[in-house]
């Protein structure tokens, strides 16, 4: 009946929002009587007002008049030209809540009669009190008869006709007849509204309430009696009623119909016995209930030109109060939308306009000064695209500059200044999604209102939508929404674990990972205790699910040897899922579960799959806190952080022993590489060697010192990689060499770690062992290092003391477990300002000091500047450790006044070094 | 007078108030929920809605008999709440007069007589009456305690 209904919810909505509030401030004012506060009398004012307003607008004639009435009673309250007693505020109260049950039941609101609220407010307003006091108490007596009967026709049902004013049947039908003229919409309801009001009206008693409720309104009584029931015994919730096409409602009819038929055809069939033509009946059943479904899931869609529409009253207003001149172009109302999608993007879509007209259109001034049209131009429009629906909000704006929002975020602690300098174009528009982030310099009453885009974000999100900005300085900015057709239906993975079947949505799905069974070992490891997965060189904690969910024996037997691993992602957390098997993707409808089953945290539903058994549907959130991932996630943050400290370049030289396994030198400490003959290479004893320039070279086979595997077979030709380890050479076979490469080491100190291996790192998905010659040495040839340790030992005074600044907890124990070996006393300390405050309290002892450049809180730079100015230790000698010492950093640091700088991975020269300036300090 | 569903749980007959019963079929593909009490033996699809399907026997506190089948399920409608009980047979539907329920006795184990709220005896048979809003607390409670 009305031509608008979107305009008239949204006034529902509103409304209700505006007078949910009223009848607690009324009663405050009432408390307060004489002194009420004004600001509160206003609040209700305003109140009333917008009600009052859009009411007008809507031709909601009755509404109109009773919130006109009760504004200017509230008028008078504000300018303190009545003071508000109980009787005053009872009348308010009662037409406040007439006022709520009007706008709650909107569509039959124009057939209620208020009119002796009306005249009951006219009087307090003409300053009548006596008629109040009447009138109040004719109310209070027929309390249970409600406000929907006339307190005039009240009267009249005690059949006392001479009481009833004419004043008031006049007014009763100025009324009446006000709202025929200026409303066409009532005269298709009111079809003899001239009709003699009294006739009907005598019936009715107080003894017969629920009939007198029925004849509220004496002008229509047919129409009245079944509209007037809905409103008063059961006022619904506007939001609860779809409304269908019955069109749409006509084919459900007839699918209905079709499946009754279906069933009979099949109930014969089978009570005959048949052994045939099932087929046929199945085939019907199905296209019947696939047509049902569709049809039912069309009643749940609704245009999205239903929030569309309150735009351009927004942009209108909102440009009007900016002092900007905007027009709005809309496209695609008509997209449909599953209800709750459509009720759900109201409010983020509106923030999202205003923010357009806020801050991305300009003032006409600046439009003009930039050569632009002074009418700026905000388009909305919504397409299908891919069986979802977009929504794009296009402004032709001023556009972001990145480089203001990424100061504004380093200002606002969002991110770091490295992080802005890696971040693209695009990663910072996305800055303003991020929690605490607002672009306009001013937070404005317009845009500013606690909603923030990261909510915005949220919200859509929460549908299982996603946005993104896209944005040309200048030229205007551009939000992309895309949202599923339906929340009721999830495309869903179907996964096996432990014989049963699992829904995982496809939303949380990053990838599927199969690991085969022979690469287990080296793709799966444990870090801290937990299981993580490597993925293309990154460590990713893995849940199994049959653990976490206990689905069999620790011990179980019918585990699958090899792995698939669902990559899950859900806000921050990013996991994998270690399941059974991989089914199918499947288009899932999500069934509740029952109060037994509905809180087990890791479940978000159930749902029915195609044979009719019921599958759980996982919750990706649920399952990450089920097995504490937050603290997984650190742990292996951690694991990260140790080996990242030590992510530095270090060159490497690769080789492989057995084709099959992958090793690598630190090219630092290698001497030289030579090509000899296999026939060269003796076997002398215990000793292999080398016959080499007419010397004999001690050689080490890979083989015999560490756990690899020999070469298949022996080559002619091989390469011999020689060190120097305490002026001797050594040499060490390399059947063939890979490589020589700069490589960012995430060293693993703790897998496949033996003597001589320093830990793993993986190299093109490989996994390469770091070998540590010194250690190889030391092990077949320690006789070598027995009189360098009595060397050290002489030192008079004590061992010499060696403070160590190092973060890296890899390089820390390398070097400090070498420097030890060595006769030395080594103090760690994790970084600059752990080596400060160290040096603090043991200054007197130590002699010498080693520190890395790169470290968290102070770097070795500043710690060497900080040394060398203070008096006591400004003598100590300091030797800076790098990976790869070029002249640059050689520079830097004598600048600072350091006086040598070593190669960590050449731990040789660096007791040599040490050494070195132990003997000058002494 | 009230009209009662009677079935077996092991040996035993019991009876629930048929007004509660809103059908009876029989066990197909239940899937089971890790991690849930001990009571819920899993929910099954009834014709589109997702039941929860309760163990009566560990309700009651009886030993779970791995010979049974639970061949029935009563599907109970109880406070606008619909779950499912695993029982072993149904019997009759039997009009009791009220004034013919005694007491339970008292040497039922605790968790019984939670359940129990009374006993009708005829000359052949022996039918212990369950209370199913108390199935409901109390397969209610057995999950905030494992909780």
């Amino acid at each position: 009946m009305f031509q608008d209904d979107e305009l008239v919810n949204e006034f529902v909505v509103e409304s209700a929002a505006h007078l949910a509030e009223v009848e607690g401030q009324l009663l405050a004012i009432e408390a307060a009587g004489e002194n009420c506060d004004p600001e509160l009398v206003n609040t209700v004012f305003r109140a009333v007002h917008s009600v009052k307003g859009a009411a007008g607008f809507l031709s909601l004639t009755v509404i109109n008049s009773l919130s006109h009435s009760l504004e200017n009673v509230l008028n008078l309250i504000r300018n303190r030209e009545l003071v508000p007693n109980s009787h005053i505020v009872n009348a308010l109260l009662r037409a406040a809540d007439q006022l709520f049950s009007l706008v709650n039941n909107v569509e039959t609101s124009n057939e209620v009669d208020v009119s002796h609220l009306v005249a009951e407010l006219e009087a307090i307003a003409s300053g009548q009190e006596d008629v109040t006091q009447i009138v109040s108490d004719h109310h209070e007596n027929f309390e249970a008869i409600q406000e929907q009967i006339s307190s005039a026709i009240g009267d009249q049902s005690f059949g006392d006709m001479a009481a009833y004013s004419p004043a008031g049947v006049e007014q009763l039908l100025d009324d009446q007849s006000s709202s025929d003229s200026e409303s066409p919409i009532n005269s298709s309801v009111f079809e003899a509204p001239t009709i003699d009001p009294i006739a009907p009206v005598i019936q009715p008693t107080p003894s017969v309430k629920r009939d007198a409720k029925k004849e509220q309104n004496p002008m229509d009584k047919s129409k009245v009696k079944s509209n007037s029931d809905g409103s008063v015994s059961k006022p619904k919730p506007a939001d609860s009623i779809v409304r269908v096409n019955v069109a749409i409602l006509d084919r459900l009819m007839n699918l209905a119909g079709e499946l009754v038929l279906s069933r009979n055809q099949l109930i014969s069939a089978v009570s005959q016995g048949l052994k045939e033509g099932f087929e046929a009946i199945a085939a019907r059943v199905d296209q019947v209930t696939s047509e049902l479904q569709e049809t039912i899931m069309q009643t749940r869609m609704q245009p999205i030109g239903s929030v569309f529409g309150r735009f351009p009253r927004v942009v209108r207003d909102l440009s009007a109060k900016l002092g900007k001149e905007c027009s709005l172009e809309i496209e695609g109302d008509e997209v449909e939308v599953d209800k709750t999608i459509v009720e759900a993007m109201g409010d983020p879509l509106t923030h999202l306009v205003r923010n357009s007209v806020d801050h991305g259109i300009e003032t006409p001034d600046r439009r003009r000064a930039a050569g632009k049209v002074e009418t700026g131009t905000v388009r909305l429009r919504a397409f299908h695209q891919a069986g979802k629906v977009c929504i794009r909000i296009e402004d032709d704006g001023a556009g972001m500059d990145p480089v203001k929002l990424k100061t504004k975020a380093i200002e606002k602690g969002i991110i770091s200044v490295e992080q802005a300098a890696l971040m693209t174009e695009n990663e910072a528009y996305r800055l303003i999604f991020a929690p605490g982030f607002s672009t306009a310099a001013q937070v404005t009453d317009v845009s500013g209102r606690g909603v923030g885009m990261d909510v915005v974000k949220t919200n859509i999100e929460q549908l299982g939508g996603t946005v993104d900005i896209e944005s040309e300085v200048g030229k205007g900015s551009a939000v992309h929404i895309t949202l599923p057709l339906t929340l009721a239906i999830v495309p869903s993975m179907i996964i096996g674990c432990a014989g049963e079947r699992y829904a995982v949505p496809q939303a949380n799905i990053v990838e599927l990972v199969r690991v085969p069974e022979g690469e287990m070992q080296q793709r799966i490891g444990v870090v801290q205790g937990a299981e993580v997965l490597r993925l293309r060189g990154a460590l990713l904690p893995l849940v199994r699910l049959d653990r976490t969910l206990k689905l069999r024996a620790a011990n179980s037997k019918d585990r699958p040897s090899s792995a698939n691993i669902l990559v899950l992602e859900t806000g921050q957390i990013r996991y994998g899922l270690l399941v059974d098997s991989l089914f199918d993707n499947e288009e899932i409808v999500v069934k509740p579960l029952g109060k037994h089953v509905r809180d087990l945290g890791y479940l978000a539903g159930a749902t029915i799959l195609g044979d009719g058994y019921v599958a759980l549907i996982l919750d990706v959130m649920g399952i990450a806190m089920q097995c504490n991932l937050r603290s997984i996630e650190a742990q292996s943050n951690k694991a990260e952080e140790v080996i990242e400290h030590g992510d530095e370049v270090h060159r490497l030289l690769l080789f492989t022993n057995h084709e099959s396994e992958l090793f690598a030198v630190p090219m630092a400490m290698v001497a030289r590489i030579e090509r000899v003959s296999s026939s060269d290479l003796s076997v002398v004893g215990s000793q292999n060697l080398l016959i080499y320039r007419g010397q004999s070279l001690p050689i080490l086979r890979l083989e015999q010192n560490i756990s690899a595997r020999a070469p298949d077979e022996e080559q002619e030709k091989v390469f011999v990689v020689v060190f120097r380890v305490q002026d001797r050479e050594i040499g060490l076979v390399a059947p063939a060499l890979r490589d020589i490469r700069d490589i960012q080491m995430k060293i693993d100190a703790k897998t496949l770690r033996e003597p001589g291996v320093l830990g793993t790192t993986v190299v093109d998905n490989t996994t390469t062992r770091i070998l540590d010659p010194l250690e190889l040495v030391r092990i077949k040839y320690s006789e070598w290092f027995e009189e360098e340790f009595t060397v050290s030992g002489d030192v008079a005074d004590g061992p010499t003391t060696v403070l160590l600044a190092e973060d890296s907890d890899f390089f820390r124990n390398h070097v400090t477990r070498t420097l030890e070996n060595e006769g030395f006393k080594v103090i760690g300390a994790v970084d600059g300002r752990d080596a400060w405050d160290h040096l603090q309290v043991v200054f007197d002892e130590i002699d010498v000091i080693i520190t890395d450049i790169e470290m968290p809180r102070m770097n070795g730079l500043e710690f060497a500047r900080a040394v060398r100015s203070t008096p006591n230790f400004s003598n100590l000698p300091i030797i800076a450790l790098t990976s790869l010492a070029g002249d640059q950093d050689r520079q830097r640091g004598a600048e600072v006044g350091i006086d040598d700088y070593q190669i960590k991975m050449d731990p040789a020269r660096l007791v040599d070094s040490v050494r070195k300036f132990a003997s000058s300090t002494h | 007078m009230a009209q009662y569903s009677t079935f077996y749980c092991g040996d035993s007959l019991f009876g629930l108030d048929i007004g509660y019963v809103q059908e009876i079929n029989r066990t197909s593909g239940l899937t089971g929920v890790p991690l849930a009490a001990n009571c819920v033996r899993g929910v099954m699809n009834l014709r589109g809605e997702v039941v929860t399907m309760l163990d009566l026997r560990t309700l009651l506190g009886l030993p779970s008999d791995p010979n049974s089948a639970a061949k029935r399920n009563l599907i109970l409608k109880c406070d606008g709440d619909i779950f499912g009980v695993c029982v072993d047979g149904v019997a009759d539907i039997l009009t009791i007069e009220s004034d013919s329920i005694t007491a339970p006795p008292s040497n039922l184990s605790i968790n019984e007589s939670k359940l129990i709220k009374g006993v009708y005896q005829s000359d052949t048979v022996l039918i212990m009456l369950i209370d199913p809003r108390e199935i409901l607390n109390a397969s209610l409670a057995s999950i905030r305690t494992a909780a």
